[in-house]
């Protein structure tokens, strides 16, 4: 047939014609399907997990082109008609309300689609000693305080209060904030206004979430979730903290500090805790999300700041971009992602879509066949995914919230503090098992692959005694003596000199780097002249 | 009491020029009327997209007033946009490229043309004009990852020993223990060095050319009078320049002002109006529009663009300026900057 395709426009010589037949029958036949490039921008918060779908559909000869520019470039340029499609965190918050400027597109029909779940996490760097912290835990309370710059050294007692008395040194915090329209900072205002509005009201000036951070005092903005983990990431990022979705850390081999849930326990965003969290978030019939009972989860294990994120369907059936090869190319590189790609977000440090989600998304694409009847959606099946989420027979389970193991003791508010490393999806199970003890978990044998148990003897419940720290071989203090964790030493502080020789020292450094520069001409002038003058004096 | 004012004579001698016959053959016809078209061409762009800035820029200017340049947020959301502590960013980088490249540049332009040896003297022009073949994006780059590492601990010396200099200042404590190395990073400065190596090849190229154009009369002149080859320089080349020189830095300033995507990726973005080019954050005006762009709709676009016309008059009056200054000097006499 292809064959005959290429032949005949040749013979012919209507190649207009022919090449409109083409089109047809290629569509027609969606197994050898003319895929047409996708383009798309937005979110940076899920940027890791789509760049890898889109590594993986490529295979498929599906080529979608994705750049992060954030959610707010996002829904502008889908808005606008410049995209394909979008990626979003939070739905078009529409304009004119309070001077917004976030319209909803004026005549391109679309849909929300939920791709993936993830925890919205509070990387940071904070050296003792030279050696990095990384079993930083924080209330929900406290972050609110430094992001709304009312606590601004890590030495704050809040700060040791939630370590359980240990005692960070005293370094001035830098939060690093989004400096350009972002989901991951509308997410995260969501939050602060929701449960910590006395401290984000006064700071924010009104009430409500921002896709913009008003930036203030010491805090540092950056462009962009990757821009915000380089910062705090940078060799001068001691002292920072900062919000990007968990990937980033884990990327980096960074820590993530662990926040202190309604139950008393202060949880990761893991795949296991987002996706605990997240059953209780309350969809709405457009799919959008309403996160309050999120928030206030009363179980043990989930994560607060838990959250799906959005692709911006285009639906109409007179959509000025989309074409049947572009339809179709749309339709299964998101059947991919949310079907098979779900496997991957675990180990990416996302949380995979329960399969209610997923089938809802199912319903939304068809809107493209219900668009153009060309193109292809047979033998799509919500079972046939190889969900780690599926449970059968009931598919608003989340097989992962019910394996979910229970955190340590040690993250009880009031206990540990562990000292078990953070920022290392996927988080082995056993190891939390083995830790958690009287957690009371239904651990189950861990869903989770490919955690390493050499690091599980590091976590010491309170009681176990004097633990060895594999690491540095000490033994551990107990709990109980505030928190021994071998990378939490507290610091004794010096001053580096005094104020008052500043001003010597610095007209002297002045006058010794003149010197440096003049000294060789100087020296070569005078020993010209000397040798001038005998040489004159001779003659 | 009257005055009588004293009338001047109609003067008679007066040459009356002959009407010179100025009939052009039909070819110089030809030429001179496309030559002309081509250069109007040129002219209405330009005219073009200052008229179209200044077009959008009317919604921006009716809604915001003149506050518009004097407020320093730049929040679209509380519908607070104002461009005072961007303005003040843009300066604060500019100035700092040009404390760094003008003594660079000059000394630079000086050996090229008077000390180098004449073997060196074309590949050092090339290298230098090569300078500015890079793309500003390899210079952003280059203060990144390059420079940025080290200049925090610069930055942190210049507090720590002159910060009784108010410039010099960062709000942080300079003997802290554990002193605050992110104070120091993603600041005006470091973007302001970035872009000097790109004013660098401008300035130095003018400033070469001007130089290399001092009469050959005077010079000698000098020399037989008697004076060093520096006091020739002194004397005659630099005194000669000077139209040169300003007019080059001007040209630079132009370029420092309007460099956006160095300034982008070095800067942490914020919009505080401080003079202090050490600390962290700083904005300018192209890297403002830059940055939001993307994300802009109706009226934030609409006041990127006012922004864009703020910047563009400002390049403008700056360039004229120079042209007019080298224009004006005895370098200049000869040829337009």
């Amino acid at each position: 047939m292809n064959q005959s395709l290429l032949v005949r426009p040749a013979r012919a010589g209507v190649g207009v014609v022919l090449l409109a037949i083409a089109v047809l029958i290629a569509s027609s036949r969606p197994a050898e399907a003319a895929y047409a490039q996708i383009e798309g921008s937005g979110s940076t918060w899920s940027q890791v997990i789509v760049n890898q779908w889109i590594t993986d559909v490529s295979a498929n000869g599906i080529k979608v082109t994705y750049t992060g520019r954030g959610s707010s470039a996002g829904r502008k340029a889908f808005a606008a008609g410049t995209t394909d499609f979008g990626i979003t965190e939070v739905p078009y918050q529409g304009s004119g309300a309070q001077g917004g400027d976030d319209p909803p597109p004026k005549n391109r029909p679309f849909s929300y689609v939920p791709i993936v779940a993830g925890g919205t996490a509070f990387t940071y760097q904070v050296r003792v000693g030279g050696k990095m912290v990384r079993n930083l835990r924080l209330s929900g309370d406290t972050i609110a305080k430094i992001f709304t710059n009312k606590i601004t050294n890590w030495n704050d007692p809040a700060i040791a209060k939630d370590n359980n008395g240990t005692k960070l040194p005293s370094l001035k915090i830098r939060p690093v904030v989004r400096s350009d329209g972002s989901g991951t900072t509308a997410q995260f205002t969501a939050w602060l206004d929701s449960q910590h509005a006395s401290d984000w009201r006064p700071f924010f000036g009104r009430a409500g979430l921002t896709s913009y951070f008003p930036r203030k005092g010491n805090a540092t903005g950056a462009n962009g979730s990757d821009q915000v983990m380089n910062t705090i990431a940078d060799a001068a990022g001691n002292g920072t903290i900062g919000y990007v979705e968990y990937s980033y850390p884990v990327n980096k081999n960074f820590p993530v500090v662990k926040v202190l849930n309604q139950s008393g326990y202060y949880v990761e965003p893991t795949q296991y805790n987002v996706a605990v969290a997240l059953t209780k978030a309350r969809i709405r019939k457009d799919l959008t999300q309403d996160l309050l009972g999120v928030y206030t989860a009363q179980d043990k294990r989930a994560y607060p700041l838990s959250s799906y994120s959005y692709l911006l369907l285009p639906t109409g059936a007179k959509d000025q971009r989309m074409t049947t090869s572009k339809r179709q190319s749309l339709a299964d590189f998101m059947f991919y992602s949310l079907c098979e790609g779900q496997t991957k977000a675990g180990k990416y440090g996302y949380s995979p879509l329960p399969l209610n989600l997923v089938q809802a998304g199912f319903t939304e694409l068809s809107k493209l066949k219900r668009a153009d009847p060309k193109v292809n959606l047979n033998d799509r099946s919500v079972t046939k995914c190889n969900n780690p989420t599926f449970v059968p027979g009931n598919l608003s389970a989340n097989k992962l919230a019910q394996i979910a193991p229970m955190p340590a003791s040690c993250d009880q508010q009031g206990q540990g503090p562990c000292t078990t490393r953070t920022g290392t999806a996927p988080t082995s199970v056993e190891q939390v098992t083995k830790a958690s003890g009287a957690g009371g978990g239904s651990g189950g044998s861990g869903g989770a692959s490919g955690g390493d148990g050499s690091a599980g003897g590091a976590s010491d419940a309170p009681g176990a005694g004097a633990a060895i720290d594999p690491e540095t071989g000490l033994p551990v203090g107990s709990a109980s003596s505030g928190g021994g964790a071998a990378t939490v030493a507290v610091q004794t502080e010096l001053t580096a000199g005094r104020a008052g020789d500043d001003a010597i020292f610095g007209t002297l450094a002045a006058v010794e780097l003149l010197a440096i520069i003049l000294a060789p001409g100087v020296v070569a002038v005078a020993l010209r002249r000397r040798t001038r003058s005998t040489t004159g004096a001779r003659s | 009491m009257t005055t009588v004012l004293r009338s001047e004579p109609a003067r008679v001698d007066v040459d009356e020029p002959r009407p010179l016959a100025t009939e052009l053959s039909g070819s110089d016809r030809t030429f001179v009327l496309s030559t002309r078209s081509i250069a109007v061409t040129v002219l209405v762009i330009t005219g073009g997209i200052g008229l179209f800035l200044a077009w959008s820029a009317v919604p921006t200017m009716q809604r915001y007033g003149l506050g518009f340049l004097t407020e320093t947020q730049w929040e679209p959301e509380s519908d607070k946009l104002g461009i005072g502590a961007v303005l003040v960013g843009t300066f604060t980088v500019a100035s700092v490229a040009l404390v760094v490249a003008f003594p660079l540049s000059l000394l630079a332009a000086l050996y090229i043309a008077e000390y180098a040896p004449p073997g060196l003297r074309a590949p050092l022009t090339s290298l230098v004009d090569l300078m500015a073949a890079v793309p500003s994006l390899v210079y952003g780059l280059w203060g990144f990852f390059l420079l940025k590492p080290y200049v925090a601990d610069v930055a942190h010396w210049l507090h720590q020993h002159l910060g009784f200099i108010p410039i010099f200042r960062v709000d942080t404590d300079p003997d802290a223990a554990v002193w605050d190395r992110s104070a120091y990073t993603a600041s005006a400065f470091l973007a302001g060095l970035a872009v000097a190596m790109m004013v660098i090849p401008m300035a130095t190229a003018v400033m070469r050319q001007v130089f290399s154009q001092t009469p050959p009369g005077e010079r000698e002149a000098a020399f037989a009078l008697g004076a060093t080859h520096w006091g020739v320089v002194r004397t005659v080349v630099l005194p000669f320049g000077r139209g040169g020189i300003i007019g080059g830095t001007m040209l630079g300033l132009g370029r420092a002002l309007g460099e956006t995507i160095a300034v982008l990726l070095i800067i942490s973005p914020s919009f505080d109006l401080k003079f202090r080019p050490l600390e962290i954050g700083t904005n300018t005006i192209s890297a403002l529009i830059a940055g939001r762009f993307g994300e802009a709709a109706d009226t934030q676009l609409a006041a990127l663009l006012a922004a864009g016309f703020v910047l563009f008059v400002i390049t403008l009056v700056i360039n004229s300026l120079a042209a007019m200054v080298v224009a004006r000097s005895r370098s200049g006499a000869g040829a337009d900057a």
